[in-house]
């Protein structure tokens, strides 16, 4: 009875053998394809692998350069503040001047009529007065060049205005540099996983990422004035009247 | 009443506009900071700063830091001060003024808001 049921055992197991050895007759095409593919992309993985170290390496460089472009912007807009300076001297003076002759024609002006009324007799002598001495247009010149100047000075005032369009894009690049340099570390650990070995380094190339604090990634230069109107409302609701002891602390002298 | 404004900010431009806007509407007594340490040094040894003007987003010591910094402290504590940054967002405004910031102007700004703003904290307060 049981050298039966042994052999039934035996037999049983032949046959999941067999089944087995049908199943791989099978397979092994399959695993062969699968060999093929792996031989095939082999080198491509290969070629990725070098395709990211390069890239990850001449990241320094991408990052360097954008650094250097908020550095050159900032030093053109210093100078672009230097002349704005110069031009807004000179045309306050030049308002000065203008505005001391406006001043000095309107005394003139005055010392004139006073002198045409002591000669009012004399009919000849008060037509070369107000005539020939100071002509009524030279003080309504004098008011459009002063209203010229104004106008001057308010276009120096809109171009240092735009200016702060240097500091919005230098927080744009700084960060676009937080993010290069997050991409680049992302690279070098996938180098480092497939190589086991570290991105060479550029040679002479350091660069600074400025602190995700020192910059604000949403910065816009937008001069529409919802956000003012916004800081506005809830500037207003916050303030509360303060008392007249809170209002001396604030500004007594030492 | 007589002015002394600290200007606070990292970037070299928009000290020299904050300075020249304050010019503009005629104040002309100012000192600057490059961030939030060095802003606190300033007041430290100057009893006669008496406005603020900060940027927000600073290396080592940010904007927002400066304000909880100043208004922890028992010399200068009570200085009004103007924050004047590139957020814009409601929560943003909203934190600065959980800081206890006086004013908040958003980038770009004239110098009539910063007139605007500098008389509002001056009126509130006397």
């Amino acid at each position: 009875m049981d050298y039966t049921s042994n052999m039934e055992k035996v037999f049983q197991k032949l046959g999941d053998l067999k089944s087995f050895f049908i199943y791989g007759q099978k397979i092994v095409p399959v695993m062969q394809k699968i060999v093929d593919f792996m031989q095939d992309t082999v080198p491509l993985l290969e070629n990725v692998n070098q395709s990211i170290q390069d890239s990850t390496s001449k990241i320094p460089k991408a990052a360097v350069q954008i650094n250097n472009v908020t550095s050159a912007t900032e030093v053109a807009t210093t100078e672009i503040l230097d002349i704005v300076d110069a031009i807004s001297s000179d045309v306050q003076t030049i308002k000065t001047k203008l505005e001391l002759l406006k001043n000095k024609i309107d005394k003139q002006k005055d010392i004139i009529s006073r002198l045409t009324l002591s000669v009012k007799e004399n009919k000849i002598a008060c037509e070369i007065i107000n005539n020939e001495l100071i002509p009524e247009f030279v003080g309504d010149e004098l008011v459009s060049m002063v209203n010229m100047i104004d106008k001057i000075h308010d276009g120096v005032m809109n171009i240092t205005i735009s200016l702060q369009v240097q500091d919005i894009t230098a927080q744009q690049l700084s960060s676009v540099n937080h993010l290069i340099h997050a991409v680049q570390e992302k690279l070098s650990s996938l180098v480092m996983d497939l190589n086991n070995k570290e991105v060479k380094e550029v040679p002479d190339i350091a660069y600074q990422v400025a602190e995700s604090g020192s910059f604000n990634p949403d910065a816009r230069y937008n001069k529409d004035k919802e956000s003012q109107t916004l800081a506005d409302t809830l500037v207003n609701n916050q303030i509360k009247k303060p008392s007249q002891e809170e209002i001396d602390k604030l500004f007594s002298k030492p | 009443m007589a002015l002394k404004f600290l200007i606070v900010d990292d970037s070299v431009t928009m000290r020299r506009i904050v300075a020249n806007s304050l010019k503009t509407i005629g104040h002309e007594e100012f000192i600057e900071a490059s961030d939030g340490r060095e802003a606190l040094q300033k007041l430290s040894i100057d009893e006669s700063i008496n406005f603020v003007i900060t940027d927000w987003n600073m290396p080592d010591v940010s904007g927002l830091e400066l304000v909880k910094s100043i208004r922890a402290n028992q010399n200068f504590g009570k200085i009004p001060i103007l924050m004047v940054t590139t957020r814009g967002l409601k929560e943003d405004i909203l934190e600065a003024l959980q800081a206890k910031v006086n004013n908040y102007i958003v980038k770009p700004f004239t110098p009539q808001i910063l007139r605007e703003k500098i008389e509002q904290i001056v009126s509130s307060v006397g």
